[in-house]
């Protein structure tokens, strides 16, 4: 059973007048456990390719599974659902919801899901510890550093224990400390809970950690490499 | 266009929705307020016409005290002459005699106590309408013929008609026991239920004899060709007055002291409504105003590093507001013209208002009529408002530092 | 409904995020909710004074009278029921109070000066729960009994007859038979009143004596009855009508007095109309305020929705948001408008357009009346139209699609 399958994908953008060919028949399959770093220059398809995969962006043609099930033509319902209990998002800068504390913010999801809020306390501030930031919780985005705010959306993303972890561009906007710190943090849950990662980036310091790049050119893959992270 | 202009017109369009909405707000509130303007302004030329037209006339001689008390000796000496002279001395006005008593009036079946007016027959029809109404046989006529009109619901209570004779009772000028027999020529039906239940009218002649006038009568009846030619011509009416009498002339507003007052207290309870609707307009601009220039602040920031002055950029939104305003200000004269000219060709008659109408001398549909003042009124004010309620974003511009401004996003 | 915490909360923060918008909007709405049921209190004082002393000067919740006196106000269309049966009919019917009396149009003359007016042959002490005159503020005295062969008249009467308490007047009316009924009265009392033309066309005289100077015997021609209130009129009338000769003509106080009855829903329809067009007012500011609050955080929707939020919850979401924007303002408004009508209860002087307001038929002191069901009516407008204006936004915030959301650049 492949964590992610994706057959034959094809999706073109019209910007101005021109078709931009985003996905140009990409078929690939990560299996459970992987930690993939998806690297392309700007518009080559790894944004789009990593929302098919999330259920957020419906491809032209193609298919796409996900542990198993094909989620391509899901209503938006049960595309909510599935994000909800499956998969964890971490996007670039911005990602909080302002209005809501740290741990209001972890704790969003999994009101959302019905969690009551004993466990809830409990999850988030376990997973708070994890990722750091014991002490901070009440803080809200603005009152922290580019770096806490990203693991606030870490903390977010994985605290229901999802299999698959979807993040685009997260060290955009850390300094290259911070974005150690957060691949190390990443690997770390990789190891421990064989949670699946997809991190779209063109950040060459996160494709070190990655086990196998993948590399997009204008909505195709170029090449695919196993490697042996740091 | 010059640049500031086309700037402003642009920034106004950029969030497409939000200056609709708040040109909207102020067109829903200017459309409203020129309709309930001109609606008003022709319920109140009506009511004032109406009320007038019916038996008051613009303005009356009478003896002093008589307004208040209407006693029987409290009276115009000579009156046909005085009226006759006073015809001569001024064309343009409608001038007629009257005299007033109170008298029971009996029916073969019936009685009833009512007011007798004494009426120059060739010219009461110019000063009051109630001979334009006979609804069953004629008005009267001659200087002392016994003849009489009475009001639909008098005939329908003393249960008689056209040919029938009444008995009147009553007493004269001195006091003494008067009573006439006189035929009924006509019936008018005004549609005023106390007009047409309470007077009853026969030539001043035959009035004087019967209650032993002696040549005097109560009122001369003054009807100008407009109110405000009324206005000018009271003057003169006064200066006319024989020498040495004590008579008074009373304008419209001193004989129906009720009119300008039901219109001053519908007046104000209208400008309290209308000056909330023109301050929720005032609030929804400000609101508007406000977030555009929050929005902006990073790129008022950028312009002030630039070297423009925050007195230019206060001119700027305050040019903005100018233009959201007009749009309002011409769309909802639009809307209010048309809305009233709608009623003006249909008529406006409000379901359940028709006794309150007939209260205040109003038909049951009314026409209106809108005039350039009932249209620019509304409209200008809440223009105005709208001016003041930018003022505080503008102001605000004063305070801004370019380097701050800059950092926000 | 699991979800409504979370939403409130959110809606909650959110409103307060740009702090300023909101406080102008909760400014707005509290000003229009408290026009709204301010200026209905000052319309419903006025009107509700003008029916109470309408119906107080009628008087009664219910009249009858022969099928065909109102149209034909004669002796000849009297009530022919003696009074000795009506007493034992009504004498023991349990109502707040009933009356027969003689009122039939009549002329009043004194030695210089004669009117028309209303006599009322009246019982003063089955009469007096009515409440249309104050014996005791009556100036000299008012009538004793049935059997009092005195007069009373109005102030304004008396000042216009050149008559005073002491002198002599002649009533002189019809009898059945269309003969002249005359008899000389003694004026005992005069009395002052603050419905508009009440002083000018009344005068009362006993019973008996009425009865015998227009040769009726013991028949009246009209009776009255009191209820416990004139909103409330059916029961009364129900028991009349039961209790009473067919054949009579049985009404409602706004049957008899159809202006009042007008004036009365008349009101109903001003109040909400009012109230909806000052809402309308707001509206646009509401819509303006929401359309505003979803376009400066659409990334933040997007980002709920990639998170796994249902678009219905966002739509709750931003509906929320629009009823506490709303809860805000109905709160502040509606506390500002009791605080400003109760130190106005003692009434508001308007004596300047008195007569005006006599042509209307008010008195010059209003007071304001705060009817809770009008706060209702206003609570319950807001809220509702509200929630209708809420939706259009509301609506589209929850369409947006999360991969676009999420890239707009705010």
């Amino acid at each position: 059973m492949a964590a992610v399958r994706c057959v034959d994908l094809c999706k073109t953008y019209r910007q101005g007048d021109q078709d931009i060919k985003a996905l140009d028949h990409v078929s690939i399959e990560i299996e459970p456990g992987g930690f993939v770093c998806l690297s392309a220059p700007s518009g080559g398809g790894k944004t789009t390719l990593l929302n098919a995969i999330g259920g957020l962006d419906m491809p032209d043609s193609g298919e796409v599974w996900v542990a198993d099930r094909r989620i391509d033509q899901l209503s938006k319902g049960a595309l909510a659902e599935l994000r909800l209990s499956s998969i964890g998002f971490v996007f670039q800068a911005y990602n909080l919801i302002p209005v809501l504390t740290a741990r209001e913010n972890i704790e969003f999801v999994m009101q959302v899901q019905g969690v009551p809020a004993a466990e809830r306390a409990k999850k988030s501030m376990a997973i708070l510890e994890e990722v750091g930031l014991k002490g901070l919780e009440d803080r809200r985005p603005a009152e922290m550093s580019g770096g806490q705010q990203q693991r606030v959306a870490v903390a977010r993303a994985i605290v229901s224990r999802p299999a698959l972890v979807l993040a685009d561009e997260p060290t955009a906007n850390l300094d290259s400390k911070t974005s150690d710190e957060l691949m190390t943090l990443f690997t770390e849950l990789n190891e421990h809970h064989n949670t699946t990662f997809v991190i779209a980036t063109h950040d060459q310091r996160v494709m070190g950690y990655a086990k196998r790049l993948i590399r997009m050119l204008d909505g195709r893959i170029v090449d695919d490499i196993e490697q042996h992270a740091a | 266009m010059n640049i500031v202009m086309r700037l402003a017109w642009r920034n106004l369009w950029r969030h497409q929705r939000r200056t609709w909405l708040t040109v909207g707000a102020m067109m829903f509130a200017n459309t409203l307020l020129v309709f309930m303007i001109s609606m008003q302004f022709s319920m109140y030329g009506l009511m004032i016409e109406n009320t007038l037209k019916l038996f008051t006339g613009h303005m009356q001689i009478q003896a002093p005290g008589y307004k208040d008390d209407q006693k029987m000796r409290q009276t115009v000496a000579d009156i046909v002459p005085l009226a006759a002279s006073l015809r001569a001395e001024f064309p343009d006005e409608k001038i007629a005699a009257r005299g007033q008593a109170f008298a029971l009036a009996s029916s073969e079946d019936r009685s009833y106590g009512i007011g007798i007016f004494g009426v120059e027959p060739e010219f009461e029809p110019q000063v009051s309408s109630i001979p334009g109404l006979i609804k069953e046989g004629r008005y009267v006529r001659g200087k002392n013929a016994t003849e009489i009109v009475v009001g639909a619901v008098l005939a329908r209570n003393l249960r008689v008609g056209i040919g029938d004779e009444l008995t009147l009772l009553g007493s004269g000028l001195d006091g003494s026991f008067a009573a006439a027999v006189v035929t009924i020529v006509g019936i008018f039906d005004s549609g005023v239920v106390d007009v047409d239940r309470n007077i009853a009218q026969i030539p001043l002649g035959a009035f004087q004899d019967i209650f032993f006038m002696d040549g005097a009568g109560h009122q001369v009846v003054i009807s100008a060709p407009t109110l405000d030619a009324a206005a000018a011509v009271l003057p003169k009416i006064v200066a006319a007055m024989p020498p040495g009498s004590d008579l008074v002339v009373h304008d419209w507003d001193a004989l129906q002291p009720g009119l300008k007052q039901a219109i001053k207290a519908d007046m104000s309870s209208a400008f309290f409504m209308y000056g909330i609707l023109v301050i929720l307009v005032a609030f929804s601009v400000l609101n508007t105003q406000l977030m555009s220039v929050l929005e902006r602040t990073h790129e008022f920031g950028i312009v002030m590093s630039l070297g423009l002055k925050p007195g230019q950029l206060g001119r700027l939104v305050m040019l903005e507001t100018t233009l959201l305003g007009l749009i309002g200000f011409v769309l909802g004269a639009i809307g209010g013209v048309l809305l009233t000219s709608y009623f003006g060709v249909n008529g406006l008659s409000i379901p359940g208002m028709e006794e309150m109408a007939a209260n205040f001398n109003l038909p049951t549909r009314v026409y209106l009529e809108a005039t350039p003042l009932s249209v620019v009124i509304g409209p200008s004010v809440v223009f105005l408002f709208t001016l003041l309620a930018a003022a505080y974003p503008a102001l605000r511009l004063y305070k801004l530092h370019p380097v701050e401004a800059m950092r926000t996003n | 409904m699991r979800m409504l915490p979370v939403l409130t909360r959110l809606a909650w923060r959110y409103l307060w995020r740009n702090h300023r918008r909101t406080i102008i909007m909760v400014s707005a709405i509290s000003i229009g909710v408290w026009a709204m049921i301010f200026m209905t209190a000052l319309s419903r004082g006025m009107v509700d004074q003008m029916i109470e002393d309408g119906v107080s000067a009628l008087p009664g919740h219910v009249q009858v009278h022969n099928k065909q006196f109102l149209d034909d106000p004669s002796v000849s269309n009297r009530i022919l029921i003696s009074d000795a049966e009506l007493s034992r009919t009504f004498d023991s019917a349990d109502f707040k109070a009933w009356a027969s009396r003689v009122k039939v149009p009549a002329v009043i003359s004194s030695e210089y000066e004669s009117r028309g007016v209303t006599l009322l042959g009246i019982d003063p002490v089955a009469e007096r729960a009515f409440g249309y005159l104050s014996y005791d503020e009556v100036e000299g005295r008012f009538l004793e009994g049935v059997d009092d062969n005195s007069i009373v008249i109005g102030r304004k009467l008396a000042d216009k007859l050149e008559t005073n308490v002491g002198k002599r007047v002649v009533l002189m009316s019809q009898d059945p038979e269309n003969e002249i009924a005359d008899r000389g009265f003694r004026v005992v009392g005069l009395f002052n009143s603050d419905v508009p033309g009440y002083e000018d066309g009344n005068v009362f005289v006993g019973k008996k004596a009425a009865q015998k100077m227009l040769r009726i015997g013991d028949t009246t021609t009209e009776l009255v009855f009191l209820g416990d209130s004139y909103r409330n009129v059916e029961p009364t009338y129900d028991r009349v009508v039961a209790s009473i000769d067919g054949t009579l003509d049985v009404k409602r106080w706004y049957e008899v007095a159809t202006y009042l009855g007008s004036l009365l829903k008349v009101m109903d329809g001003f109040v909400m109309i009012w109230m909806i067009v000052i809402f309308l007012a707001l509206s646009f500011g509401l819509v303006n305020t929401l359309v505003m609050a979803v376009f400066e955080r659409v990334r933040e929707i997007g980002l709920m929705l990639a998170l796994g939020m249902k678009p219905s919850h966002i739509l709750g979401q931003i509906i929320i948001e629009s009823m506490l924007l709303l809860s805000v303002g109905l709160a502040i408004g509606n506390v500002l408008s009791w605080a400003t009508i109760q130190p106005l209860r003692g009434g508001i002087d308007i004596s300047i357009v008195a007569q005006g307001m006599e042509m209307m038929g008010a008195a010059s002191v209003l007071y304001p009346r705060l009817y809770v069901s009008d706060m209702i009516l206003a609570n319950v407008i807001v809220l509702s139209l509200g929630f209708l204006a809420s939706l259009s936004p509301a609506w589209r915030a929850s369409r947006y699609e999360p991969v676009e959301a999420i890239t707009k650049v705010g």
